[in-house]
């Protein structure tokens, strides 16, 4: 097989990066003024915003469940975001990372505390590069936490795939087309539990592995990532608590 | 958008406590192991009209996968490679919670899911279906109708697609003075491997291997993993709104591998008889 | 039982392990005690909790809330309480029990847009939150300024026993009516104290979670510092229902809310 160069001699990918390296990562929290919570992400090339609305009241009515709140998500690319065009209507590829993505964050919110409501999350790809899906889950995420929502975890996703024939963490739109395996991963960093796991591509039993494990570690990577700019945003450099916050309630 | 929802079959709160009292023991409903698989039939042929056909029977469940053979344009950047196009619908038929009308979300990712383990596995050599470089090459539709369903839809519609590729005949088109003509004659597909997918759902910490649909209605999770006949992994779908431990993982993965290798022979034998 | 240095939290991180009972915005995970907010987690003697930081009101039964009349039907008014759900005003609140859809014209007590204050008598998993106004000092408001802020700053604002609210209104000389969820109406004689009122409210908002923020305030409004204490004098309508029902109201309630800790524990030591 003649496949593409995506490893030089040195262990550098095309882009520069060992095969254990992230892109770069900027998570900005409180993007929008009018959404209860909001994110936006750049991941390498991807650009994402993040709109969290809710708990709000479902409409049409008879969508409510009576004892727990309905999560509702859209994953869409805008049409500039891509090289060629892409149309504006939803995709079946839209409509199915639309649900992964929700299913990859309902384990994480505790819909129960809000029965007959519903959340409503908007990830608009504005610019796409590879792992799209991974970085919308990392922005959706910290936006639910930023809309107050209860949450058992965060979520943090990112892919790992094989290029050249070995496994790399965090795969670019390059890797993904050229590379022979893709493997996004969402993970709940403190209750150890994978809410997203798709494949594409071909890996034999140890690459199987190694690439779920690299994905695994990515994910920790990408969560501190997100507890630094949530912790950023709402504690800003005061990050001792003084007297007037620290006093223990006597009884 | 997509939004949860209530599984539609509501099962009886006395069966699902019988239900969860068996899977403690190991045993279930239908008095499987947990990781036993329900009786597969196929057969081959069924629709003539077609250029090739497969009905498979897994449990309840049952697909006809139909095979249409055409010539047109290569994909975008695929071409040096011929169009494979699987498509799935859930027909009303199946179960009373189906109705007509565009594919919803679920029958969708099934759609996607399974055209991912045909097309990653590379089961159709497709740089040999190609007529002229970029401009005219083989077309395979492979539709899928889903005429029952009792569970495990994945599995059922994907040994339909495998059984339905691998027995198929392909028309043989050939160029004469820039027009496609069709000669009459037929030959094999260009197969090069079989891709078998195996699913797995969770109910509490217990997982079981191709449920039903009362076992569905019950699940907190499920993922598919789809082995090539090298035992290698080629494609992977978590589904559903709970999650997994690495450990469950690991575990469903090497299931999918044995089994996948069981249900492969299993397909191999019907063909020949 | 152990006592629990305060400290920051985000969704997900494990507050503290062992036998500790959760109370509000935590779950409780095997042995841990799991943060569901973003916020600040302490420990009292009932259990741990997390006060949070961002997010929207819930409704609790006895809370005083300022709402906006939305619309009307023939037996109720909606109203519109800055929440997932919008509250239901019965006309036989307003009118009596004799109400008539016939003789009476709703229409000419409430208009949509109209801002009243009201308390929540009801509110379950089931029904919307019903409204009265059966009490002095509720109803309709005729004057003053609206603002929003997150009702998660609403207990910060009010401070202990009242402290920061009234710190705020004497320096200012402006009235603030205080909803639980969040909307204040302020009044005041002249265009210097308002504006001062909207700064010290926007700081209290922004600041919350920082420390000496009473001083910062105080600052801000030139206040000489001096123990602004007299209980229960010079409270206003919201501010008083919200002082009442912190001492009575924390089992009504079945569902698992928007914290409303009282001003006691939020707002700890400032004034001492």
């Amino acid at each position: 097989m003649n496949e593409t160069i995506l490893i030089d001699e040195s262990g550098k990918r095309t882009d520069g990066r060992s095969i254990d390296e992230l892109r770069e990562i900027k998570l900005t929290i409180g993007v929008l003024k009018k959404a209860n919570g909001s994110a936006f992400i750049e991941f390498g090339k991807n650009k994402i915003i993040v709109a969290v609305y809710g708990p709000r009241e479902v409409h049409p009515k008879h969508m409510a469940q009576p004892d727990k709140c309905v999560l509702r998500c859209r994953y869409h690319m805008s049409p500039f975001s891509t090289d060629t065009r892409k149309n504006p209507a939803p995709s079946r590829r839209e409509i199915e990372i639309s649900k992964v993505i929700r299913e990859a964050l309902e384990p994480a919110v505790v819909l129960e505390d809000y029965p007959r409501a519903a959340i409503d999350i908007f990830v608009e790809v504005l610019q796409a590069d590879g792992g799209s899906r991974c970085a919308g889950i990392t922005a959706a995420s910290v936006a639910l936490a930023d809309a107050g929502i209860n949450m058992r975890d965060l979520v943090a996703a990112c892919a790992a795939g094989k290029i050249n024939n070995k496994i790399a963490l965090d795969i670019n739109d390059v890797e993904d087309k050229e590379g022979s395996a893709d493997m996004p991963v969402a993970y709940l960093p403190n209750l150890e539990q994978i809410t997203l796991l798709q494949l594409d591509g071909i890996l034999n039993k140890s690459q199987f592995t190694e690439c779920l494990e690299k994905a695994l570690q990515g994910c920790k990577m990408v969560y501190e990532i997100q507890r630094k700019a949530l912790m950023e945003k709402y504690f800003g450099n005061d990050l001792s608590l003084d007297d007037e916050n620290t006093e223990e309630i006597k009884e | 958008m997509s939004l949860s929802r209530k599984s539609p079959i509501i099962l009886e709160y006395l069966r699902k406590r019988q239900m969860l009292d068996l899977l403690t023991t190991g045993k279930r409903l239908d008095g499987r192991n947990l990781d036993e698989l329900r009786k597969l039939e196929i057969d081959f042929d069924v629709i003539k009209k077609a250029d090739g056909s497969a009905q498979v029977k897994l449990g309840n469940s049952e697909v006809i996968a139909g095979i249409k053979v055409e010539t047109g344009e290569p994909f975008e950047g695929l071409e040096h490679k011929g169009a494979l196009i699987v498509t799935a619908e859930v027909l009303p038929t199946a179960s009373p919670f189906i109705e007509p009308g565009p594919p919803d979300e679920d029958t969708i990712e099934l759609a996607r899911v399974v055209d991912r383990g045909i097309r990653e596995s590379e089961m159709v050599d497709l740089e040999k279906l190609v007529l002229i470089h970029g401009k005219i090459v083989y077309t395979i539709f492979v539709d899928c109708s889903i005429i029952n369903a009792d569970g495990n839809l994945f599995d059922a519609t994907s040994y339909a697609v495998i059984s339905a590729l691998t027995s198929c005949k392909l028309p043989i088109f050939e160029i004469q003075d820039d027009v496609v003509i069709n000669t009459g004659n037929k030959k094999d597909p260009p197969i090069t491997t079989l891709p078998v997918s195996i699913t797995a759902i969770k109910i509490g910490d217990t997982i079981l291997l191709d449920p039903t649909s009362e076992e569905e209605s019950c699940m907190e999770a499920r993922i598919t993993i789809t082995t090539n006949s090298n035992g290698e992994y080629t494609a992977i779908q978590k589904g559903s709104t709970g999650s997994f431990t690495l450990d469950q993982i690991k575990y469903v993965a090497d299931i999918a591998r044995n089994k996948g290798e069981q249900i492969r022979e299993k397909i191999k034998e019907l063909m020949k008889s | 039982m152990l006592e629990i240095k305060k400290k920051y939290v985000i969704p997900g991180d494990v507050i503290v392990e062992g036998n500790y009972k959760p109370l509000m915005n935590v779950i409780k995970k095997e042995n841990s005690i799991i943060s569901t907010r973003i916020g600040i987690a302490e420990s009292s003697k009932d259990g741990i909790r997390v006060i949070p930081l961002s997010g929207i009101y819930i409704p609790r039964i006895n809370d005083i809330v300022i709402g906006k009349i939305i619309d009307n039907s023939s037996l109720s008014w909606e109203v519109d309480i800055n929440s997932c759900f919008s509250a239901h005003l019965p006309a036989q609140d307003v009118f009596g029990r004799d109400f008539s859809p016939a003789r009476d014209d709703m229409k000419k007590r409430f208009a949509p847009g109209d801002l009243l204050t009201a308390r929540i008598i009801a509110f379950d998993r089931t029904r919307d939150p019903m409204l009265s106004i059966q009490e002095r000092d509720l109803g309709k408001i005729l004057h003053g300024e609206f603002l929003k802020i997150s009702s998660t700053r609403v207990p910060r604002l009010i401070g202990k026993r009242g402290s920061m609210i009234q710190t705020i209104e004497q320096a200012t000389q402006t009235k603030i009516l205080i909803g639980q969820n969040g909307i204040l109406v302020v009044s005041g004689q002249n265009h210097e104290g308002m504006n001062l009122a909207f700064q010290a409210i926007k700081m209290v908002e922004d600041e919350a979670h920082t420390s000496n923020l009473t001083q910062k305030v105080k600052d801000l409004l030139n206040v000489q510092d001096e123990s602004p204490q007299k209980e229960g004098d010079n409270t206003t309508v919201g501010k008083e229902g919200y002082i009442n029902n912190n001492e009575n109201n924390s089992e009504t309630n079945d569902i698992e809310t928007n914290n409303n800790t009282s001003e006691i524990t939020i707002s700890k030591g400032e004034s001492s």
